[in-house]
């Protein structure tokens, strides 16, 4: 057994940071959204193939520069997360009575309606585009996925990226949630929605900013992802979406750095599994920590007693 | 109890019209189920591209003085699905044939409703060894892993291949693609050191690439479709692993290259359809295909376009007999069949397909025909 711990062990950590990375990535907006609304947005992985086409589109018709490009993303990530709070949550926001605003049916209509979105959503893309992984102009694909040789190690370039691209949206997220009017507006809401709402803030502004700033990062994870995988396609949101869910619930459901942690634990986890297990396994590895955590730690790993988002 | 009652009423409402219906010109119908939404929605699409210009020109033909209709079913390739669209197909009693479906779990869970009500099948692309084990009523037109596993290891073992790494997806066709190879590519001497199965809908292989690398394989044999395929060969690019790789014929895709750009390079396959084949019947087939659906055919397309010409060939001998049970007897005379992906002759006993496999290698960014 020990004789695993090599050169290829090491790698196999690389591979498992990265993929660790991807599902943090998306699980930031992804728990920024539940922090707020109490709710799972089950259309956050759309949101990122939303992002991925956006940029693809503009690659292909544009060429743009890379801060361009990375621009044109977030704002198609913000529309786009403005449109989707507008048709599927928006409308079970109107009684506002307090036994409307604390029903779990309330919540849970969000729940589907997000749902609905997004199936309606991937199933368009299918209709316009195909339901086939898109071909990615070489020059900006080869620039995420070039080999960088390290001794006897290996890392692509876009895992760099997606590092760095990580730490940017990670820092950016925490300054504006504690260094900003909305922000200080988010974490009210997160707290005490009618408690917000008695004190003068706007909920409907702030909610509708939580998805601007939660799409938008998912719209830009997608984009930066689907270069560096190569792999771009409507049903691509499923995947790193679960294991993003995933890592919301093993962190705490709305503790943001608990699930940044968690989803790198995950992909860790997933990697060093595949040098036991065939690939097959690698899954269960994550939904057994799923379960275990719930077992354990009902309100997961980072969740209790901390504030919410 | 409610097929039987629907079967006796509607019989009963045509015994009237039965005279009538001789004058009019006769119609015979074929069902098609295939992924038309859904993940594999693009194999459908291709699917029904080419039944449509197979079926044309046979209508154009007046090989039988009736015209030939299909009805296309949307099934997302799901097994639960395929069940459903075929009770729906055999309840239909105009329907004398089926042709789908896509992956070999749908076609095995939809075949055996086709067996217990007598309706022959024929699937363009199931390939798994148990599909026409299910009952005299199942065809298919593709040749299987029993047939093209022992094809590639002959050929590595030729290549001077010793130590080989098998990576597969997790479903029936691959758990087949891994079975086969293996016991062959012992049979030559060589020694199969790693294997892994990848879960459907995984396109991240960095883990499995890193496992296997550790084992140093002289080459990788991959079995899954062009899209897992490209992700595959751009990882192990990334991963700087230089062990070449060899792959399924599932993975003749224009668009792999195009996916996969660098990381493609060098990779083996065997076909039996080639775009870019001289022959003249191919060449036309891939015109016209170009032309009508402005995208280029591949394997799968080819493989639907003969299906569908072989039911039609069976449906022309069968005339004016056009039952199940002859339409079933005809398809298992299918000898020698010209189509654009070779001659194909249908084992009567086992229903296997026999067709020739060509080598290809991926050299300057083009598929590219190896000289035996």
């Amino acid at each position: 057994m020990f004789d695993r711990f090599d050169i290829f062990f090491v790698q196999q950590l690389v591979n498992g940071f990265s993929v660790g990375l991807v599902y943090a990535l998306v699980a930031i907006g992804f728990t920024l959204i539940f922090g707020v609304l109490n709710v799972v947005n089950f259309a956050h992985g759309e949101i990122y193939m939303i992002g991925a086409y956006a940029g693809l589109m503009a690659l292909i018709f544009l060429a743009p520069p890379w801060v361009a490009l990375l621009l044109i993303v977030l704002a198609a990530g913000i529309v786009a997360g403005v449109l989707l709070e507008r048709a599927a949550f928006k409308p079970f926001r109107r009684f506002r009575d307090e036994a409307s605003l604390k029903s779990k049916a309330m919540r849970e209509s969000t729940l589907l309606s997000s749902l609905a979105v997004s199936i309606i959503v991937r199933e368009a893309t299918e209709k316009i585009f195909g339901a086939d992984m898109r071909p990615i102009p070489r020059a900006y694909a080869n620039a995420l996925q070039e080999p960088i040789l390290i001794g006897e190690l290996a890392v692509a370039s876009g895992q760099l990226v997606i590092l760095g691209a990580a730490i940017v949206m990670f820092l950016t997220l925490q300054f504006i949630l504690f260094r900003t009017q909305i922000g200080l507006s988010i974490r009210a809401v997160a707290a005490n929605p009618l408690g917000a709402q008695y004190v003068g803030v706007n909920v409907d502004r702030t909610v509708i900013a939580t998805f601007a700033i939660g799409s938008g990062m998912g719209a830009v994870a997608g984009i930066l992802i689907g270069l560096y995988q190569g792999t771009i396609f409507p049903a691509m949101g499923f995947a790193p979406g679960v294991k993003a869910f995933v890592a919301m619930v093993m962190g705490g459901l709305n503790s943001i750095p608990g699930a940044v942690i968690c989803a790198i634990f995950l992909g860790v986890s997933e990697a060093v599994a595949t040098e036991f297990f065939a690939q097959g396994w690698a899954d269960l590895v994550a939904y057994l920590f799923l379960v275990l955590t719930l077992i354990f730690f009902p309100t997961g790993l980072f969740g209790a007693g901390r504030e919410r988002v | 109890m409610t097929t039987t009652r629907r079967t006796l009423l509607l019989a009963g409402a045509a015994l009237p019209l039965a005279g009538a219906a001789v004058a009019q010109q006769r119609t015979v119908t074929l069902g098609y189920q295939l992924p038309l939404t859904g993940e594999f929605s693009q194999y459908g699409e291709r699917f029904r591209n080419s039944a449509i210009m197979a079926l044309d020109a046979f209508n154009r033909s007046g090989r039988i003085p009736a015209q030939v209709n299909i009805v296309f079913e949307d099934t997302r390739s799901d097994p639960r699905e395929a069940v459903a669209v075929a009770r729906k197909f055999v309840d239909n009693r105009d329907i004398v044939a089926v042709l789908g479906d896509f992956s070999s779990s749908a076609a095995i869970q939809a075949g055996r409703v086709y067996a217990e009500a007598g309706m022959p099948q024929l699937s363009q692309t199931a390939s798994h060894p148990d599909y026409v084990k299910i009952s005299p009523w199942q065809f298919r037109n593709i040749t299987t892993q029993a047939y093209e596993g022992p094809h590639v290891a002959r050929w590595m073992a030729a290549n001077g291949v010793k130590r080989v790494a098998v990576v597969s997806i997790q479903n029936d066709w691959g758990q087949s693609v891994v079975s086969n190879f293996a016991d062959a590519f012992k049979a030559t001497g060589g020694e199969v050191v790693a294997t892994q199965m990848y879960n459907p809908g995984n396109r991240e292989f960095r883990a499995v690439l890193t496992d296997i690398a550790r084992q140093r394989p002289d080459a990788i044999y991959i079995g899954m479709f062009y899209e897992d395929g490209a992700a595959f060969l751009q990882q192990r690019r990334q991963l700087n692993i230089r062990a070449p790789v060899y792959g399924t014929s599932s993975m003749y895709e224009p668009k792999l290259i195009e996916l996969a750009g660098p990381g493609a390079e060098g990779m083996y396959l065997s076909t039996s359809f080639m775009a870019e084949s001289p022959e003249a019947h191919v060449k036309a087939y891939v015109e016209e295909y170009k032309r009508r659906f402005n995208s280029e055919p591949n394997m799968f397309s080819a493989q639907a376009f003969d299906a569908v010409n072989i039911m039609l060939e069976a449906i022309a001998r069968a005339w004016p007999d056009v039952t199940r049970q002859r339409v079933r007897d005809e398809l298992a005379r299918t000898k020698d069949f010209p189509g654009v992906t070779g001659a194909t002759t249908f084992d009567p006993e086992t229903r296997e397909p026999a067709k020739t496999l060509a080598r290809m290698r991926i050299q300057d960014g083009k598929f590219t025909l190896i000289q035996n």
